[in-house]
């Protein structure tokens, strides 16, 4: 868990993560390693912490998530929590300000970028669209706040979305 | 206008304990909104420490964004640092408890969540419940999403005079066409923009 952690730069986690999990270590097969992706996905929390829960609830149930939990997240999260000591001892340095200024420029690039990634899974399908549209309307522009907006059209997607079985397709 | 926002924004004075149990309680509840991964939260976070609990200000918020997207490990660990802002005031010791609670806050709820899920996955795999809940968050997730792009750009390229500034919203465009046009390390784009920003090409 540690060597996919640090190696984690980035983004590029799963593709490590399957080549320890399933090649190097054999704990899991190819299929079981995939169905916990999808998991991973569909539920709340980070993607990848979600996978390491996965994996670690696939040897001992809850205190192998809280393990695999603390194998992924204790070192860098340590090292983070030091770099972040560092930045608020000197980020008032005229310096530092200065180069941190063009750094979260191109952070704001990388957060601008997250939609668009997924844009196209949804390209066909109008409903969604207006939906994703609304949402984003009523954050940006309305200045509703996240957890009422995600109750209120949460539902009305899961309605929408629902199977209806093969035969009304 | 900078003075402007610091007068509008008092921290409210809690104890040490409190102030830490407000953290804590703040990301527990937020925990089992982070749909399609962590960083839909992201413009919430901002809410709560720039405009709610005047933890941070806006500039130290997007400098912690840029860090938790560099440092190795997921980037949805910007909750432990956003911890560590909000118990900065009252010393270090504090303001690692508050940081370590942060990220354990935000943490637990999905854990334990995740957890029931992988255990009751055979049944709940060909449910419908799975199917409507898979097909219709995609959509919110992709509107909530370009919500808080537009609010990370927005909040990382005004400047101290509280305008856009204009060297900064054209870099951070072209990261973002670069980041999904090319493969190439989004490190590499923060190094050079970081230059840029060293010889005051971007300020703010």
């Amino acid at each position: 868990m540690l060597q996919v952690a640090l190696s984690a730069f980035g983004g590029g986690l799963s593709a490590w993560s399957q080549r320890i999990v399933v090649e190097q270590k054999r704990w899991m097969t190819d299929e079981e390693f995939l169905t916990g992706l999808t998991v991973a996905r569909l539920f709340p929390g980070p993607n990848q912490i979600n996978m390491a829960v996965y994996i670690g609830t696939s040897f001992r149930g809850l205190p192998g998530a809280l393990a695999a939990l603390a194998g992924m997240l204790l070192v860098p999260f340590t090292l983070l929590m030091a770099l972040g000591v560092l930045y608020f001892s000197v980020h008032a340095l005229p310096a530092v300000d200065r180069v941190l200024a063009g750094v979260v420029a191109a952070a704001a690039g990388m957060a601008l970028s997250m939609g668009f990634k997924i844009l196209h899974e949804y390209w066909k399908d109008p409903v969604a669209l207006l939906l994703a549209a609304l949402v984003f309307v009523g954050l940006a522009f309305g200045h509703l706040r996240l957890v009422p907006v995600v109750l209120v059209s949460g539902p009305i997607a899961m309605a929408w979305y629902w199977p209806r079985g093969e035969a009304s397709r | 206008m900078t003075l402007l926002l610091a007068a509008a924004c008092r921290p409210m004075h809690l104890s040490d304990l409190g102030n830490l149990a407000r953290v804590i309680w703040q990301f527990l509840s937020l925990s089992l909104f982070s749909l399609g991964g962590g960083n839909t939260l992201l413009a919430e976070y901002h809410h709560l420490s720039v405009d709610k609990f005047c933890w941070l200000t806006n500039s130290q918020f997007a400098d912690l964004y840029a860090l938790a997207e560099a440092a190795p490990g997921p980037s949805s660990m910007i909750v432990g640092l956003l911890g560590l802002g909000a118990g900065w005031p009252e010393g270090p010791f504090w303001a690692l408890l508050s940081g370590y609670g942060a990220e354990l806050a935000i943490l637990l709820p999905s854990t334990l969540l995740m957890v029931m899920a992988c255990l009751s996955w055979r049944h709940l795999e060909h449910s419908p419940w799975r199917h409507a809940f898979e097909r219709g968050m995609g959509p919110i997730t992709l509107g909530i999403l370009f919500a808080v792009g537009l609010k990370i750009l927005r909040t990382a390229d005004t400047g101290r005079d509280g305008h856009l500034s204009l060297p900064g919203v054209l870099v951070s465009l072209v990261v973002c066409v670069l980041m999904l046009r090319t493969r190439i390390s989004p490190l590499l784009f923060m190094a050079i923009a970081g230059l840029l920003g060293a010889f005051g090409i971007i300020n703010r």
